[in-house]
């Protein structure tokens, strides 16, 4: 089983593929269960307390806004323990833990820096476009069990 | 700041969706408290949210996979069921995530009509989809437009 | 039980900053509720093509698509509230622009503000309670006559205010610096007392506002407890005879700085300022101590010099002080020295405060630091307009504070 980070984070449609091939999916919802799972001082709604930005610090510095900064503590770690990722491109309506467009960059832009397998793809907007979609995530998928 | 003491501890949730004009949330559902063993199971419009022990979670998923391979879709979710952080109903209105939601299950036909596909197909034989980062050759007849345009 | 006052929450940002629950916490402090328009997806597609900024967050798209719903008509809100990150220059556009859309095409109140994640529930406490005032108390705001005979108490950071009014006219006025909130507001209720002629027992109805209205509110029974900003906005709208129509409110505090545009007497879009103290009055408070006048003194000599001569680098108190200081030693004159740090905080003011609000003439320039001359002369090049400083308008909250009080009066 291989850690495979999917972009966007909150996507039912990587994840569900990610499992469904046989592997584990990084995505926001473990984060955020992690939070929500771990005592400490009351801050709802998701449990990210002003420290989260703080410790956003590691990714991005002190002048980027606190939201980017919570959201890096979100995905930094995940990140850095990912083993492959699948992003897809034109994820333009993902909203939420994925709302912010200015860390949505710097999350694929570390990503792209890590030296990992990854799958670059757009949403598919047809049923023959449905076929390729699936089947190049499956190839992908299939691949990395192959190499662990 | 008060403390904060959190519920569920080491259990997980998950979504189990359904996308299919066979099979309904509540074929599901029921199918699903057929074998929960005391797993929380909860209905909802488009389908199930889950929580328990991660095997047990894990257990309930794959059979109800089974009744439909290509059309139920699972996802991990955060927060146990009915939360009273992330419900609408004490939000006024739904999560921000919940239309990020409403759009990928807007592209669910394509994934079930690929998965369908290749049921029968193998996997190897399907061209890769555009890549995304490669910016597209110039259409023709956009050039086509572009040159008309210059001459005229 | 009253109802809630339901306050539509339109932002980014505030969840993963970790500062959500300062939001509720200071909007159910104050009797409100803080909610999220619901919209579906096709809504977002649509109102975002509709509104035509194309701004890549999703979230900001999401904020934009509740707006329209709110001002549309298909989500009911009573106020609204923006919040953004701070130092996001995609967020800032749309909280603007957003603040502006709301406030032009409907009655609802908004404040827009830029969180970090050291925001906490006091700092957005006097805006909350003010977008609850006005979506609750529009009849007691709509006041336009004092009647009978009601005090008015303004508890400020600096100094302490209260006057004495009489069938619509001021008769007694006291103030002094605050020292113990208690004590000051005695003081001057006394002084004003004694000057109008009257005794306690006499009064009919008391207002306080300010920072120490709750505390004194309570000791003195006040049957107005009310924040600043919709208080100082009726009273500048009194004061300045502008009742009717547009206005804008600036009023430059101890502490912090108040934009309010109003209409009608009512505030529609506002904000305060207080992150920093270089721009306040505090910081003119120390270069008359430094320049060895009366902050009296302060507003007619900086009116005999040039502020350009002297160079202000800082918006901070510490380093602003230190530029001046280092001005005088390089032979900079009191006069251009005093100008200059008028000059500074007005610019400040302008910068940061007016950006987010829509100017609309006529300005009234209210609170203590109105008096000083160079300011509003500062204020007024800035913003190339003539600035209406009213009469008593260093009483501006104990004013606006006892004529909304008369509201309380029980007819016999």
């Amino acid at each position: 089983m291989v850690k495979v980070f999917i972009y966007p984070a909150t996507s039912l449609i990587l994840s569900d593929m990610v499992a469904r091939f046989g592997h584990t999916p990084l995505s926001s919802a473990i984060a955020i269960r992690e939070r929500i799972q771990t005592a400490g001082l009351e801050s709802p709604p998701l449990q990210i307390t002003p420290e989260e930005p703080k410790k956003g610090l590691k990714w991005a510095a002190v002048e980027v806004p606190a939201g980017v900064r919570g959201r890096m503590s979100l995905y930094g770690p995940m990140i850095e323990a990912a083993e492959a990722a699948i992003i897809i491109n034109d994820a333009d309506l993902a909203f939420g833990c994925m709302g912010c467009a200015r860390t949505n960059e710097l999350i694929k832009f570390l990503v792209h820096q890590k030296d990992i397998p990854k799958l670059e793809l757009n949403y598919p907007k047809n049923e023959d476009e449905g076929v390729k979609f699936v089947a190049a995530i499956k190839r992908f998928l299939t691949g990395l069990g192959a190499a662990k | 700041m008060t403390g904060y003491t959190p519920t569920h501890v080491g259990s997980v949730t998950k979504y189990v969706m359904v996308e299919s004009f066979e099979i309904t949330p509540a074929d599901l559902a029921s199918r699903g408290y057929e074998i929960s063993k005391g797993v929380m199971i909860k209905e909802t419009c488009f389908g199930l949210v889950i929580n328990g022990k991660e095997e047990e979670v894990d257990r309930i998923v794959a059979e109800l996979r089974k009744i439909d391979p290509d059309h139920i879709f699972v996802k991990d979710r955060g927060f146990p069921p009915g939360d009273a952080r992330r419900c609408r109903a004490n939000l006024g209105g739904a999560r921000p995530g919940y239309n990020g939601l409403e759009f990928e299950m807007s592209i669910l036909p394509y994934i079930s009509h690929g998965l369908e596909v290749l049921d029968k197909k193998d996997e190897k034989s399907v061209p890769p989809p555009e890549d995304p980062l490669e910016h597209p050759l110039l259409d023709i007849h956009k050039l086509k437009k572009l040159i008309d345009a210059q001459e005229s | 039980m009253t109802q809630p006052v339901r306050i539509a929450q339109l932002s980014c940002g505030p969840e993963y900053s970790g500062i959500q629950h300062e939001i509720d916490e200071a909007a159910r402090e104050v009797g409100g509720e803080i909610f999220f328009p619901d919209v579906a997806l096709k809504d977002i597609r649509r109102d975002f093509d509709k509104f035509g900024l194309d701004v890549r967050s999703p979230d900001l798209k999401l904020a934009i698509a509740r707006a329209i719903a709110l001002v549309e008509g298909r989500v009911e809100a009573d106020a609204v509230f923006i919040a953004t990150c701070f130092r996001c220059a995609e967020a800032a556009i749309v909280r603007n622009e957003l603040r502006r859309y709301i406030n032009e095409h409907s009655r609802l109140p908004v404040v827009s503000y830029s969180f970090t994640e050291r925001t906490t529930s006091g700092t957005l406490l006097t805006r909350m309670e003010a977008l609850t005032t006005i979506a609750r108390r529009r009849a007691l705001l709509a006041r336009e006559t004092q009647k009978g005979l009601t005090l008015g108490l303004d508890s400020g950071s600096a100094t302490t205010k209260a006057v004495v009014m009489r069938d619509n006219k001021i008769i007694g006025t006291g103030w002094q610096p605050t020292t113990e909130v208690l004590k000051s507001a005695n003081e001057v209720i006394a002084h004003a007392l004694a000057e109008a002629g009257v005794t306690r027992d006499e009064i009919q109805a008391v207002g306080t506002t300010g920072y120490g209205r709750f505390l004194v509110g309570k000791e003195i029974n006040a049957d107005l407890i009310q924040e600043e900003l919709t208080v100082n906005s009726k009273g500048a709208v009194y004061l300045a005879g502008r009742q009717h129509g547009p206005a804008t409110v600036i009023d430059i505090g101890g502490m912090d700085n108040k934009a309010i545009s109003v209409m009608d007497g009512i505030p529609g879009v506002f904000t305060m300022g207080g992150i920093c103290a270089g721009a306040s009055g505090r910081f003119l408070e120390m270069t008359a101590k430094r320049l060895g006048v009366e902050i009296t003194e302060l507003g007619p000599l900086s009116m005999k010099g040039m502020g350009g001569r002297v160079p202000m680098n800082s918006y901070c108190i510490v380093f602003g002080t230190q530029s001046l200081v280092n001005a005088l030693a390089a032979g900079s004159t009191r006069e251009d020295v005093a100008a200059a740090a008028c000059h500074s905080v007005a610019e400040q003011v302008y910068e940061q405060q007016l950006q987010e609000v829509d100017i609309k003439e006529p300005v009234i320039m209210v609170g203590g630091t109105s008096l000083i001359e160079g300011l509003v002369f500062a204020m007024g090049e800035l913003l190339q307009t003539k600035i209406v400083v009213p009469p008593y308008s260093q009483y501006i909250g104990a004013v606006g504070s006892a004529l909304l009080a008369s509201g309380f009066i029980k007819d016999d």
